[in-house]
């Protein structure tokens, strides 16, 4: 019987993050025609691509290494899961609650809105993949950046990425709750937020150059190890000289540790702000601003 | 009953009180929400500290260090243009306000110069906090001596950026709800096109040479001259510069105007300038 529920709990929860995956991609995707929605999703990947490619070989000329850029390119790329995935999950809070005004609807539905959202942040996962995707083959194709592509690379890259993401999801949950409990035009502390984990990651340069607190800080990110774990597999090459002494396998362990560290206290901290709004009667707010 | 403004002193006096009350506007308005003031001093000089030390785990001279500070300085103004000129109209029309600009008999453009002069002042304090902190923090070399030089060619270049930005103002106001994401394909295109973080002559002579449609794209790189002098790697020559930004000031006016009345016309004749979502 109890098991009965549990199995009809998981359809529920299933089906609504279908639906809201659905609501994000109209919502993301409907104000444009396929290609200049393809162009949406590369612009941003691309350029900062080819920025970090200029800085490095061109500008610095020969004094710098391919490996450098080619660790750095990597970091980049995927960091774009962070920044979109992030903000998106936060920002469809405003969107639904503000602009559309469909929240206060999503919960007198019998549905729970954290699966709702979760289905938003698969949304973004997938805009986010295009254009990871295409910078990813710009690299190779077009700057020269060696990527391992067998078949037991991608098995790994599979597995490193969705541990990773699964972190940046919830991550991104936590960032949800805030955005219930504050007025929309703080999402600007949001998106700095994402700037903030660019910066402290070493997503493109060597956590080796930041300031020792900096860097204290750096280690307690899963970002770091994710993105670390990725060059690893992707080039096999370590970026860190501090990282560099942490093998493969614990590099791992730490990921799946504060991937489920994140989980945990994105949950409970998303159920506090929830309970929170619900009292507050915010639900259905509008800053206008 | 009061008469309508006839003279040309009385039109004058009634349009520089449109364009003193939109920037006030702007400027208490910068300041007002806490938050803005973070996302827009702290987070942008977390991104230049980001590309400063891009250069540093890459062991270049200083002097590229340099670049990103003033390159990270000078994005503030364009975030500024494209958030807060190039949409701004789209956003009044979503508020209802727009219709209360054209229902006034003030000239547009005054209205669309309070809002630029606003920004520039509320983005300046930005700009300042952020070249401050980078310039102190990173030690990177900075002339002091030569601030004069590029203070005018600065000037001269927010005037052109912030003529593209009226223009803007009229083209996102008919692209309507796509105006949201067209502003967020022009942040990042941008910062390459117009080398923010790299001397612009790595894109090489015809794709810089484009890019110095945006006024920011030659500004950067005279401003980049006048401190660093070679070391800058500059596209063009200083001395082509002032004249451009010049010819570019005056040209942005004027399709500023243009684009402004050809606007209010077609949003009048299609209906939508009182529609909102669309």
């Amino acid at each position: 019987m109890a098991a009965d529920g549990a199995g009809i709990g998981a359809k529920r929860a299933w089906e609504t993050m279908r639906a809201g995956a659905w609501i994000g991609w109209q919502v993301e995707a409907n104000w444009a025609d396929p290609f200049l929605f393809l162009v949406f999703a590369i612009a941003k990947p691309l350029s900062t691509t080819l920025i970090l490619y200029l800085m490095a070989k061109v500008v610095s000329g020969g004094a710098v290494t391919p490996a450098a850029f080619h660790q750095l390119f990597i970091g980049n790329t995927f960091f774009l899961y962070v920044t979109e995935v992030l903000i998106g999950i936060s920002w469809a809070v405003f969107r639904d609650r503000e602009d559309y005004e469909t929240m206060k609807y999503i919960y007198v539905a019998p549905i729970r809105f954290l699966h709702y959202l979760l289905g938003r942040g698969l949304t973004k996962v997938a805009t986010a993949s295009i254009g990871i995707a295409f910078a990813l083959s710009f690299g190779a194709l077009v700057l020269g950046v060696p990527l391992r592509h067998d078949p037991a690379t991608l098995a790994k890259l599979l597995g490193v990425t969705v541990a990773g993401l699964i972190g940046v999801m919830w991550l991104g949950v936590s960032l949800a709750g805030i955005s219930l409990v504050v007025a929309r035009h703080s999402i600007t502390l949001n998106e700095g937020l994402s700037g903030v984990f660019y910066l402290l990651c070493g997503a493109v340069f060597p956590i080796d150059v930041l300031p020792s607190f900096a860097q204290r800080i750096a280690l307690v990110l899963p970002f770091t190890y994710w993105l670390e774990l990725l060059r690893r597999v992707l080039t096999g090459e370590s970026y860190s000289e501090i990282l560099r002494r942490v093998d493969d396998m614990t590099l791992g362990a730490i990921l799946v540790a504060t991937t489920i560290a994140t989980m945990i206290g994105g949950y409970l901290w998303f159920s506090w702000c929830e309970r929170t709004a619900r009292a507050r009667g915010l639900i259905d707010w509008k800053s206008n601003y | 009953m009061s008469r309508e403004p006839r003279t040309f002193a009385e039109v004058l006096r009634m349009n520089l009180g449109a364009v003193t009350a939109r920037a006030s506007v702007r400027i208490v308005a910068a300041f007002r929400e806490r938050s803005w003031l973070i996302g827009e001093t702290v987070f942008p000089f977390l991104s230049m500290s980001t590309f400063v030390l891009v250069y540093r785990g890459l062991h270049a001279p200083p002097a590229f260090e340099a670049f990103a500070v003033l390159g990270g300085a000078m994005i503030a103004y364009w975030n500024n243009v494209l958030w807060s000129m190039a949409s701004q109209f789209f956003w009044e029309k979503e508020q209802g306000q727009l219709q209360l600009y054209l229902i006034t008999p003030v000239s547009r453009m005054s209205i669309l110069l309070g809002m630029a002069l606003g920004g520039m002042l509320a983005t300046t304090t930005r700009a300042l906090v952020i070249l401050a902190a980078g310039l102190w923090l990173f030690h990177v070399p900075f002339p002091l001596d030569r601030v004069p030089g590029a203070l005018g060619l600065f000037l001269l270049t927010l005037g052109a950026l912030y003529g593209l930005g009226m223009i803007l103002s009229s083209v996102f106001l008919l692209w309507g709800r796509e105006a949201w994401n067209t502003v967020t394909l022009f942040q990042e295109p941008v910062y390459l096109a117009s080398g923010f973080y790299f001397p612009v002559r790595a894109l090489g002579t015809l794709v810089a040479s484009v890019a110095g449609l945006i006024p920011i794209t030659l500004g950067l790189d005279g401003i980049r001259q006048i401190f660093y002098g070679d070391a800058a790697r500059g596209f063009l020559p200083l001395a082509w510069i002032v004249p451009i930004q010049a010819a570019l000031l005056v040209v942005y006016l004027f399709l500023a105007h243009r684009a402004l009345l050809t606007m209010e016309n077609l949003g009048k004749r299609e209906g939508r300038l009182t529609i909102r979502g669309g």
